[in-house]
């Protein structure tokens, strides 16, 4: 039987701990034991971008992550990325408005990176590309999802 | 799905990891975790005990009299934009942009990199092109080892289960006058971003003003059971003028330095071709200034 071990973090800007078995991945933490059922598992092993969250403000694969690992930090979904009032952020209405989402399955994730590109003021489009690169989506074909981009970040500019 | 691992530790200095590591062996330090945790799924390493080292503080970058000093647990993202990096090793700043997407590049640590020793690790030809040397620690002190000791096997490293890669030693010199260096990383593979090298090279010149290649430092990834140098065509090169009899000598004796196998990316025959065709154009580069 696997040693049980508590963890206490920052989770969408709440203070909260919880007590998981020492294997448990954060995907699952987040998932399972916080009942944040918005990130998704796509290939559990970091190359699908699905279960992509915000670690201390980068973007994270939570599928890679052991739980215990997250000690003190600070970690945003997509439930958390609006702030606490669960609105949404620029980004995601972006998404909405642009026609961003087909399927869906990506889209926690996109969301999540694209929120972090627009963070640290990435406005070159190969730059913006290649961050986004390790969100697979298989239905948009991208463009409107690099439309979204640009839409949310004209928005912040006023 | 839970990894299988009884128990996971979590020193908070590095002193309290090494009592950690020398107390249990067998034990499995783990950084990012970005392909330990990914093994531990598919049963491609086991481990009962992990030592998660995200408080132990070995990440980030110095600048000394010495040369820049990497700390192991300094994440790709980092590396791929710090500047000194960029400005004395842009071979490695380009490899630490390309380990993956860059999810994997906020999480992946060099250290990791190394410690993981798979063949095809993007790190490691600009780590060995740049001269790197590894410190490490365990309870009884440190050591350093240049890189290449490091490297034992597919997968398999010189380090002791009670030992830990605490930081890389790059070693800065001057170009000096009328000098020109040329560093480059590049990496083959079905996808731009986001793949395991197919074959990935790094290569480091300096041309003299009189035309010579006065240092030639080649090394190659997914080539061999190591990231390996290719030492005979080092050879070959320096202290000669680049003309093409002798660019097309050295296509042919770098094809002799590397050890491919067939696997499930590429055949052999296609990793020599590729060994090849970087070379080729990475000296292209160089006659070109």
């Amino acid at each position: 039987m696997a040693e049980r071990v508590s963890v206490t973090f920052t989770l969408n800007g709440e203070r909260r701990t919880f007590t998981v078995a020492a294997g448990r991945r954060l995907l699952d933490l987040l998932r399972d034991d916080a009942g944040l059922s918005g990130t998704k598992e796509g290939c559990g092993a970091g190359e699908c971008g699905a279960c992509t969250v915000l670690l201390d403000g980068r973007p994270v694969t939570s599928c890679l992550v052991l739980a215990a690992s997250v000690e003190g930090r600070s970690v945003v979904t997509v439930e958390g990325l609006g702030g606490a009032s669960g609105a949404l952020h620029p980004f995601q209405r972006a998404l909405v408005e642009k026609g961003g989402v087909q399927c869906g399955f990506c889209t926690p994730g996109v969301a999540v990176t694209g929120a972090a590109i627009l963070a640290q003021g990435i406005s070159e489009p190969g730059e913006r590309a290649r961050l986004l690169s390790g969100n697979l989506c298989r239905c948009t074909g991208y463009s409107k999802i690099f439309e979204a981009l640009e839409a949310a970040r004209e928005g912040s500019n006023g | 799905m839970d990894l299988p691992v009884q128990d996971v530790l979590r020193p908070r200095s590095l002193r309290e990891a090494l009592r950690v590591l020398a107390d249990h062996p067998g034990a499995r330090p783990v950084a990012g975790g970005t392909d330990l945790v990914v093994q531990l799924r598919d049963g491609r390493r086991q481990a009962e005990l992990l030592v998660d080292l995200s408080r132990v503080g070995l990440d980030g970058i110095t600048e000394t009299d010495r040369g820049i000093a990497i700390g192991a647990g300094t994440t790709m993202d980092v590396i791929a934009t710090h500047r000194a990096v960029r400005t004395h090793f842009p071979a490695l700043a380009t490899a630490a942009s390309q380990v993956g997407a860059w999810p994997i590049q906020c999480r992946a640590t060099l250290g990791g990199n190394l410690a993981n020793a798979s063949p095809a690790a993007d790190t490691a030809p600009a780590l060995l092109v740049a001269g790197a040397a590894v410190t490490v620690a365990s309870a009884r002190g440190q050591s350093q080892l240049p890189l290449e000791e490091l490297f034992v096997g597919p997968g398999r490293t010189s380090l002791r289960s009670n030992e830990l890669i605490v930081s890389v030693l790059l070693p800065v010199s001057r170009t000096g006058a009328g000098r020109r260096l040329v560093e480059r990383f590049v990496k083959v593979g079905p996808r731009r971003e986001q793949i395991i090298s197919v074959v990935c090279m790094a290569g480091r010149v300096v041309v003299a003003a009189d035309g010579r290649l006065e240092l030639v430092r080649l090394a190659f990834g997914s080539v061999a059971p190591t990231p390996v140098r290719a030492r005979a065509t080092e050879r070959l090169l320096e202290r000669r003028v680049l003309d093409d009899r002798l660019r097309q000598e050295a296509l042919g004796v770098v094809q002799e330095d590397v050890k491919p196998i067939d696997d499930v990316r590429a055949p052999a025959s296609y990793r020599r071709l590729a060994v090849a065709t970087l070379l080729d154009r990475f000296l292209a580069e160089v006659a070109r200034g």
